[in-house]
């Protein structure tokens, strides 16, 4: 079987298997599963710059913050249709990553993760001490799922988790769609090429640093978007999104399902959501056991859990040696 | 031959206090194919850094068919039409052959920023690409990744890389440093067929002086960052000051030396 016609199979059986869910399983499954979504939008669109651009950003949270209180304030302001309120967070997202990326990428490696790092420190104290504005520490709350209304025509409620949980798999499926094909495109070589050879690439005819900020700004979009879909989903917006705690959550997810495919950091997602569920019901010191996964995975199969996968299948499908 | 192709004024650089161009005022013209010689530390690549934009101009001018281009940033330049290989290989290493040829087809017509259309269907840069590939004899080797390749293909795809910007002037930095003879007979035979075809014009860096003085039409000796002599080979061959740089030996004896690497 061709690649492309495996990974097609292998997306679809995914996809009905999440449609599924609902259905199937229980309350707490369904809201696991959107968590684990929400954390796939946030990794997927964050391993375009790490993995694709091979650009690490410490910062990331600042902007699935702008997005969970851009669309918290438009809901309060504006208008409590939700597809506007995804709109205006990740509009706000864009603006901030606009504006953070064009200070960054300037600079690279470790100056870069440090500038983005700073940013996103700034943004979280910002948010912090707004209390007028933000909610302080208490975050933005009462943030309500209106049903979404097209035109007044008909509406779609998504008041109970069940039912926003197929919008959420909506954007989750549109995220994975939109970052495979950026993967496959002449944008996405061009960003393999800065990965692996700036220098040469800006020799090549291209100008790297706008598409450094290109690619910064449309992470920080897929970020927004996630960050918007969690306000939703937990009615609240709170100032630790954008905690540099938060911010390395794609890294460690991208590191642990592996840098170099698109569906490494949906693996990881799924693997760091379910074992911080199972890890916490024993011990409050879940990172402790957390780390411990990732320092074998670094160690021993730096591929993460896709490559590794990925490695053994052709191994076992080689010619010859079988 | 008409307007120049590439003209400098008064082009400095120094490195604290060596110096390693001084006051060059360099023509360039359009389908000469020249070679730029020198001992080592003559400013030889230097002069390549400053006209492509790898260093800073610290003092003069360079003007590229009538316009100023001192302070363009390396892509600006690399599509007006003036593109380099590097002497130590210098390509996409995790990437196939194809795609590393692929990547100044696609930035050179404008398709690098298309983020949803697939790669696989830009047929037209499909077809130029492996155009590029035949001309440097790597079209068998296209799926291979760069990292995979004898450092021959490997210089072969250097220079493929720099094609494919489709330059309207290339400077090759010792395109063949380290290539063994036949690989070295292929690759000049090449940038000879090319230089014909009248597309590009060649400015070429070598330390082999019969690679030199069997492709160039025109040589520049540089000396210490200044230009010793600049001519024909014969003019050159014949050159006394030339002579008393390379230690008064006989040029012949003297040219056959080669870079270690």
């Amino acid at each position: 079987m061709k690649a492309e016609t495996r990974n097609a199979a292998a997306a679809a059986a995914v996809l009905l298997a999440l449609c599924a869910v609902p259905f199937l399983a229980g309350k707490f499954t369904v809201y696991l599963t959107m968590r684990i979504m929400l954390l796939g939008i946030f990794a997927v669109g964050y391993n375009l710059l790490l993995g694709q651009t091979g650009l690490l950003s410490f910062g990331h949270g600042a902007f699935y913050a702008a997005g969970a209180y851009g669309l918290g304030f438009f809901g309060l302001h504006v208008s409590g249709h939700p597809l506007f309120g995804v709109a205006a967070g990740v509009a706000a997202a864009v603006l901030l990553a606009v504006l953070v990326g064009y200070l960054c990428v300037r600079h690279t490696e470790i100056y870069f993760a440090m500038l983005t790092l700073a940013c996103g420190m700034m943004v979280f104290s910002l948010i912090w001490n707004a209390r007028e504005i933000t909610g302080g520490d208490d975050g933005l709350i009462g943030i309500m799922r209106s049903p979404v209304s097209f035109f007044g025509l008909f509406k779609i409620p998504i008041g109970t988790d069940r039912q926003f949980y197929f919008f959420v798999l909506v954007f989750f499926a549109f995220s994975v769609w939109a970052a495979h094909r950026i993967r496959q495109s002449p944008f996405g070589l061009a960003l393999a090429g800065i990965r692996e050879n700036a220098r040469r690439s800006e020799f090549a005819g291209v100008p790297v640093r706008r598409y450094r900020l290109a690619v910064f700004v449309l992470s920080g979009a897929f970020a927004g978007l996630s960050g918007s879909l969690e306000a939703l989903l937990e009615s609240n917006a709170r100032p630790f999104m954008a905690h540099w705690t938060h911010s390395a959550e794609p890294v460690l997810v991208s590191l642990l399902g592996g840098l170099s495919s698109l569906a490494g950091p949906l693996v990881g997602g799924a693997i760091f959501v379910a074992m911080r569920e199972i890890i916490q019901r024993f011990t409050e010191n879940w990172m402790l056991g957390f780390g411990i996964v990732l320092l074998v995975i670094i160690m021993g199969f730096r591929g993460g859990v896709m490559g590794t996968l990925s490695a053994l299948f052709r191994k076992a499908t080689a010619p010859g040696e079988g | 031959m008409g307007a120049p192709l590439l003209t400098t004024e008064k082009l400095s650089n120094h490195f604290g206090m060596v110096c390693t161009a001084r006051d060059l005022d360099l023509r360039f013209e359009r389908g000469v194919l020249t070679s730029i010689i020198g001992p080592n530390g003559a400013g030889k690549s230097t002069l390549i850094n400053l006209l492509t934009g790898h260093l800073p101009v610290q003092a003069g001018k360079i003007l590229f068919q009538g316009r100023e281009i001192t302070r363009l940033p390396i892509h600006r330049r690399v599509r007006m039409g003036i593109c380099r290989s590097f002497q130590v290989v210098n390509v996409f290493p995790e990437l196939t052959v194809a795609q590393n040829v692929m990547i100044p087809v696609l930035a050179r017509t404008g398709r690098s920023w298309r983020p949803i259309r697939s790669l696989s269907r830009e047929t037209a840069v499909m077809r130029e690409t492996e155009a590029f590939l035949e001309k440097v004899a790597l079209l068998t080797e296209r799926d291979t990744p760069a990292t995979a390749l004898s450092h021959g293909d490997l210089r072969l795809l250097e220079v493929g890389v720099a094609l494919a910007a489709a330059p309207t002037l290339l400077f090759l930095d010792e395109p063949t440093a380290g290539m063994n003879p036949v690989e070295r007979v292929r690759l000049l035979e090449n940038i000879r067929e090319l230089a014909r075809e009248g597309r590009t014009t060649f400015v070429v860096v070598e330390h082999d002086m019969d690679v030199v003085f069997s492709l160039s039409e025109r040589i520049i000796v540089l000396h210490r960052g200044e230009v010793l002599c600049d001519g024909t080979p014969e003019a050159v061959r014949a050159d006394a000051k030339v002579r008393e740089v390379y230690l008064g030996d006989d040029v012949s004896d003297l040219f056959r030396y080669r870079e270690e690497e």
